[in-house]
């Protein structure tokens, strides 16, 4: 038998909560995180709503200007080679730390490791080579690299924490956490470490908001309440949001010896690509069906044993579609019929941070006791007949959970959590 | 920007280190480079470039008492590695005008060796030192 590894801690940057107690009231009582917004101070922009991050100025390109809330403290070093994301991530750490009952000190004993996801950050890019391109290449940010670039989260947290086991980062797009979630989980079955902290984080600006809706995909709803609706006729793309979950991953020994309190284990996970198309998914969903099969082989789960799918439809039409029919091919053909939700009505979609995040809501289910509703769904799509649409949260306990992901070329990541108690 | 402050926003290439010293110094220090710029006075120059170097400390803890001792170096005694030095050097470039290449940083070691490094720069026949120049 291989290790199994725990949930042990998470920590919550979201659109619908800065903490966990507020995240579970927004999931149970489906109270959305989106608001109006006005990017680049055109307000003839399609794009009116956006998943915004509360309790946080972070327009500046400079750290020195950044508002966030007191109880975080970090100092310069830290601070001057982060991103706004990258603050968003290390804040969603210290939460996780604390509510896994650890101190930062223990990331530092080899056996830790760090994966994380994000597509840097696009912002501050522009402004570094804006700057150099203003001096003609004479001077530029020491730290504008470091902050910039895909890869600024593993650089920063792995250098604030002292994490010296498994650190780098990964990057699919929309799977990237999902990605970087099952590689920890590989990495603590394959025994290498006994700890792993998954960290995806994004920005919710004009430079990584505004580059989606040049390919269509995002919602030109005006209203927050409604804008984003996956799975229902009405949808038309996905509203963008951002912010930084973090959830640290333990081997049940080393859990267990710590007395740590679990949410869920994360029992298998899988992946396979649709071989199909750059930014469109495959029209059957054949990448995504092939990998919740792997996934279920992988947990030792059949389709019957899943009580929920956290689906990731993020409200575009095609692509909410491609999933309903990998579902429907996975378990309706199997004659399985778990309650099916996308929580991105409540939160928008934030892109590369949205498959751990979304992990981390179906343990908090696992751990609370209830099944997350499907916000704004009035009229499921017809590639949903069949499926067990949920779309008011539900006070049932599933035991056993799905987690969909999917990103660009065609990449589709789940995972499995279930129920467990030391 | 507050509204004590003396520095205004600039077009100019010292506008990124003008609106960190208007928004995030105390009123004395940008009163100091005001006092400066109007009469190059080398005092003037000296309390700011103090300020500058307390604020880019990468590790608080290691803040000395103020003013500092000239004598201080700013790896061994202030926790400055070389990316600070870098970023304090950008600042000071941008913020006087001057120019500083890697030889002649690597050669500062002390509190004393920049603030004399600086008077230097802005004494010498080329360096810009006019506040407000472009």
């Amino acid at each position: 038998m291989t290790r199994r590894a725990l949930v042990t801690g998470l920590g919550f940057i979201t659109s619908i909560g800065n903490d966990r107690a507020s995240v579970v009231q927004s999931l149970r009582a489906l109270r959305p995180g989106l608001e109006r917004v006005e990017f680049l101070g055109n307000p003839s922009l399609p794009v009116k709503v956006a998943g915004t991050v509360k309790e946080f100025s972070v327009d500046s390109a400079s750290w020195r200007d950044w508002r966030y809330p007191p109880r975080y403290q970090f100092p310069r070093e830290t601070l001057r080679s982060l991103a706004p994301h990258g603050l968003y991530a290390l804040c969603a750490a210290e939460q996780a730390l604390a509510d896994a009952g650890l101190a930062a000190a223990a990331l530092a004993d080899g056996a830790t490791g760090l994966y994380c996801a994000s597509a840097g950050s696009a912002f501050l890019l522009h402004h570094h080579l804006a700057q150099m391109h203003a001096v003609r290449g004479e001077r530029g940010n020491p730290m504008g690299v470091v902050a910039s670039i895909a890869g600024t989260l593993n650089f920063n947290l792995a250098a604030h924490y002292g994490i010296r086991g498994a650190v780098g980062g990964f990057a699919a797009a929309c799977a990237s956490s999902s990605h970087a979630l099952g590689c920890a989980l590989d990495d603590i079955r394959l025994g290498r470490q006994t700890r792993m902290l998954v960290v995806g984080a994004e920005e919710v600006n004009a430079e990584t908001v505004l580059p989606f809706a040049a390919m269509r995909a995002l919602s030109t709803h005006a209203d927050p309440a409604c804008a984003s609706r996956p799975f229902d006729q009405q949808r038309d793309g996905f509203v963008a949001s951002g912010g930084a979950v973090c959830l640290i991953l333990e081997e049940e020994e080393t859990a267990r010896r710590r007395g740590a309190t679990v949410y869920a284990e994360l029992a298998g996970w899988g992946q396979a690509a649709d071989g199909h198309n750059v930014a469109v998914s495959h029209p059957e969903g054949a990448g995504l069906a092939e990998a919740m099969r792997r996934t279920l082989a992988d947990a030792g789960v059949t389709p019957a044993g899943i009580d929920y799918v956290n689906a990731h439809a993020t409200s575009t039409p095609a692509g909410d579609r491609s999933e309903a029919l990998a579902l429907r091919s996975v378990f309706t053909a199997a004659g399985a019929r778990p309650h099916v939700s996308s929580t991105k009505g409540l939160t928008g979609h934030p892109l590369s941070m949205s498959g751990v995040m979304e992990a981390a809501f179906c343990a908090l289910a696992l751990r609370e006791g209830f099944i997350p509703g499907n916000a704004n769904l009035v009229t499921p799509d017809e590639a949903c007949d069949g499926l067990n649409m949920t779309r008011a949260t539900l006070d049932l306990a599933p035991a056993t959970i799905m987690n969909n992901s999917s990103g660009f070329g065609g990449s589709n990541v789940c995972h499995v959590l279930r129920q467990f108690s030391i | 920007m507050p509204s004590h402050s003396p520095v205004e926003t600039t077009h100019s290439s010292q506008g990124g280190a003008l609106n960190t010293l208007g928004r995030h110094f105390p009123a004395e220090v940008c009163e100091a480079y005001a006092r400066f710029c109007a009469s190059r006075e080398s005092a003037d120059a000296d309390l700011v470039v103090i300020a500058i170097v307390l604020d880019h400390i990468p590790d608080k803890s290691l803040r000395p008492v103020v003013p500092p001792a000239d004598s201080l170096a700013l790896a061994a005694d202030l926790g400055f590695d070389s990316v600070a030095i870098t970023e304090m050097v950008f600042f000071l470039e941008d913020l006087f005008q001057i120019r500083i290449t890697n030889d002649q940083i690597l050669r500062v070691r002390t509190i004393g060796d920049l603030r004399a490094f600086v008077r230097q720069k802005l004494a010498g026949p080329s360096s810009a030192g006019s506040a407000g120049r472009a």
